[in-house]
């Protein structure tokens, strides 16, 4: 401790003979850091913004399906409409809205042409709650209610069926009795979505479509949302507890490559910490290297006094920690700025096209992960305090005599 | 070859035998060559010899800052020989003080914490380090200037700081090279007479290795070495 008091206004003051030299480092270490920082806040933010627009579309943040339905969609592995205990189990405050959707592989005709498509039969009152669907009709309206027995349909559909909000276009799906059920409806709206959605779904009113396929009381799946993601565990277990014969997934299982992004995103931050530790590090050796090397005669003198070598190496350590930590200070304060100046979020309208192949809205809304504000800065803190031990340990190597004969 | 003779005063460095040979094969230099010297308590000697003649190698040898090759010193009775350097460093706190030819002060302390910086490694109390870091500047005539940064002061300030600095741990023995090298005649004649009156009123023993003859004049005992051997050896 003594020890301590002695070499820290000594470290401190040793910073600032050579400002320039100092700030150059600051600046590398803040900029470095700042990077990490922002970079992981956008990503975090991009991340969420691509997840929560994708889950917003149909899939929420979990789904119960019969057994074998995800591996073999078709009829015959439909469920009834949920019992009391499940009703009870998805009415969990944890769960903030849940639907009942029937979903079956169907071909869809106009009087041009005839396209594979997956018919969804929904309650257009509770999807308007869990869905951004419907709020993507950009052209006519969307269904009225459970018995509408009209379709909405995806604009890249609308293209290359050559159709058109108002005109009449032919569902064919496999009815419970094997036998092809077949049906005309309106198309009374067109929804805007990525083209791969568009191309797929196909929405009419859950009781038309049970009824077109004679499943009245079948759905197949449940879809709900838990806003707190800490919750989605719970929630998920109750729903098993509830439904031990149906197979309750969260988003992550039912859409892997969105939990791969999750994971990807990490990666990329985590590499541009690599990146940014390469070169944070190499400008504290080379700063560190030169500052050593320029006192190297002092050392001798302080040796000469009666200090001993590992004071020599704590003080050129100290000179480090207080280097890099107010870098890192700086680092963390501009980009928390930065994240603060943003609060309103990033407008990549310019690239809304890009963005709509993410499923992403437009404005990006950085987050800042508070264990990011912890991590990133000691990883930078430590890794440069350990790269700059290497300078100091030959400092404090040299002997008071060698030292001295360096030149001032 | 004059050794001190008839003294019965204790050796603060005893040196024996000691070589320093650097470099190795036919690259080989002997910069000394079988050294035997006592330095005595209180003595105020001078250490004179041509460039090359191995002062400053002996001066390092006896401020335990090198190893000679082979040979034995001693500083207030302790051998040097198989010490840690820890232990060289806590030798050096405690019995010697150093002024070298460059002022070498540390540029970012004043001239107060100069001094006083040996005192905080002996870890004395703040208030005694106060008292005698003043009364240090004070003894050589730095009075009001305890606050200034080395490099506001002048050449033999600063070698007035680094002789208060030498001299605050109460050494047994403060070895000064070529002090006055630097220094204009008036700054050296000053420092010469500050370095012997210390010597005069507290007993400290000084070993000054010089060229100036202005520094010999003061010695009570003078040392000349050429080739890394003590030539002659004189009390004044």
């Amino acid at each position: 401790m003594e020890s301590l008091k002695l070499l820290a206004p000594l470290a401190w003051r040793n910073l600032w003979r050579n400002p320039r030299r100092t700030i150059i480092t600051l600046i590398v270490v803040s900029i470095g850091l700042w990077s990490i920082l922002a970079l992981s806040s956008f990503m975090t933010g991009w991340t969420g913004n691509v997840r929560d627009s994708t889950l917003q579309l149909l899939i929420g943040q979990g789904q119960i399906h019969a057994e074998g339905y995800l591996d073999d969609p078709n009829i015959d592995h439909l469920m009834p409409e949920p019992d009391e205990e499940l009703v009870a189990a998805l009415n969990n405050p944890a769960i903030s809205n849940w639907v009942e959707r029937l979903e079956l592989p169907a071909v869809l005709q106009s009087e041009y042409k005839t396209l594979p498509v997956t018919m969804l039969g929904v309650d257009p009152e509770a999807e308007f709650r869990i869905s951004s669907v419907p709020g993507k009709v950009v052209e006519g309206r969307y269904l009225n209610d459970m018995d509408d027995d009209s379709v909405i349909i995806g604009l890249n559909l609308v293209d290359r069926l050559k159709t058109a909000l108002g005109r009449r276009v032919i569902l064919m799906v496999t009815g419970a009795d094997g036998s092809l059920a077949e049906r005309s409806f309106d198309v009374v709206g067109i929804f805007d979505s990525d083209v791969g959605f568009e191309d797929t779904y196909v929405f009419t009113g859950r009781n038309a479509m049970q009824r077109m396929v004679k499943l009245e009381g079948k759905i197949s799946q449940i879809a709900f949302t838990v806003p707190e993601a800490e919750a989605l565990t719970g929630v998920l277990e109750n729903l098993s507890n509830a439904a031990p014969d149906l197979d309750v997934r969260e988003w992550r299982k039912l859409s892997p490559l969105l939990g791969m992004m999750d994971t990807s995103m990490a990666f990329a931050v985590y590499i541009w910490l690599g990146v940014m530790m390469v070169m944070v590090s190499i400008g504290i050796i080379n700063t560190q290297l030169m500052a050593v090397f320029e006192r190297i005669h002092e050392f001798g003198l302080l040796r000469a006094m009666g200090l001993k070598p590992g004071h020599v190496l704590a003080l050129i350590t100290l000179e480090s920690i207080l280097l890099i930590g107010l870098g890192v200070l700086i680092g963390m304060f501009t980009a928390a700025l930065t994240v603060w100046s943003l609060s309103d979020g990033i407008d990549l309208s310019a690239f809304s096209q890009a963005l709509e192949a993410f499923q992403a809205s437009d404005i990006v809304y950085v987050e800042i992960q508070p264990t990011d504000y912890i991590i990133f800065p000691l990883a930078v803190w430590a890794i440069g305090v350990v790269v700059a031990l290497w300078p100091a340990w030959r400092a404090q190597k040299i002997s008071p005599v060698e030292a001295m004969r360096h030149a001032t | 070859m004059q050794h001190n003779k008839g003294t019965k005063m204790k050796p603060i460095v005893s040196c024996r035998g000691i070589t320093k040979v650097f470099g190795k094969g036919e690259l080989a230099v002997h910069a000394l060559a079988g050294i035997d010297l006592d330095i005595m308590e209180g003595d105020f000697a001078t250490l004179a010899g041509p460039s090359g003649s191995g002062k400053t190698t002996l001066l390092n040898m006896i401020g335990a800052l090198d190893h000679p090759t082979e040979g034995e010193v001693e500083i207030d009775g302790l051998p040097l020989r198989g010490m840690k350097k820890s232990g060289l460093s806590d030798l050096r706190l405690h019995k010697i003080g150093f002024i070298f030819q460059a002022y070498n002060l540390v540029p970012v302390l004043s001239a107060r914490e100069n001094v006083e910086f040996v005192l905080r490694l002996l870890r004395v109390s703040p208030a005694e380090r106060r008292t005698r870091t003043d009364a240090a500047l004070a003894e050589v005539g730095l009075q009001g200037m305890e606050n200034r940064r080395p490099s506001s002061l002048s050449g033999g300030q600063q070698q007035r700081v680094a002789i208060a600095r030498a001299l605050v741990a109460r050494p047994r023995i403060v070895l000064a090279d070529e002090p006055t090298a630097n220094l204009d005649s008036a700054t050296t004649a000053e420092l010469v007479d500050l370095m012997f009156r210390l010597n005069q009123e507290s007993g400290i023993t000084f070993m000054i290795g010089t060229h100036d003859p202005r520094v010999m004049q003061h010695s009570k005992r003078h040392i000349e070495m050429t080739d890394g051997k003590i030539d002659s050896d004189t009390r004044g």
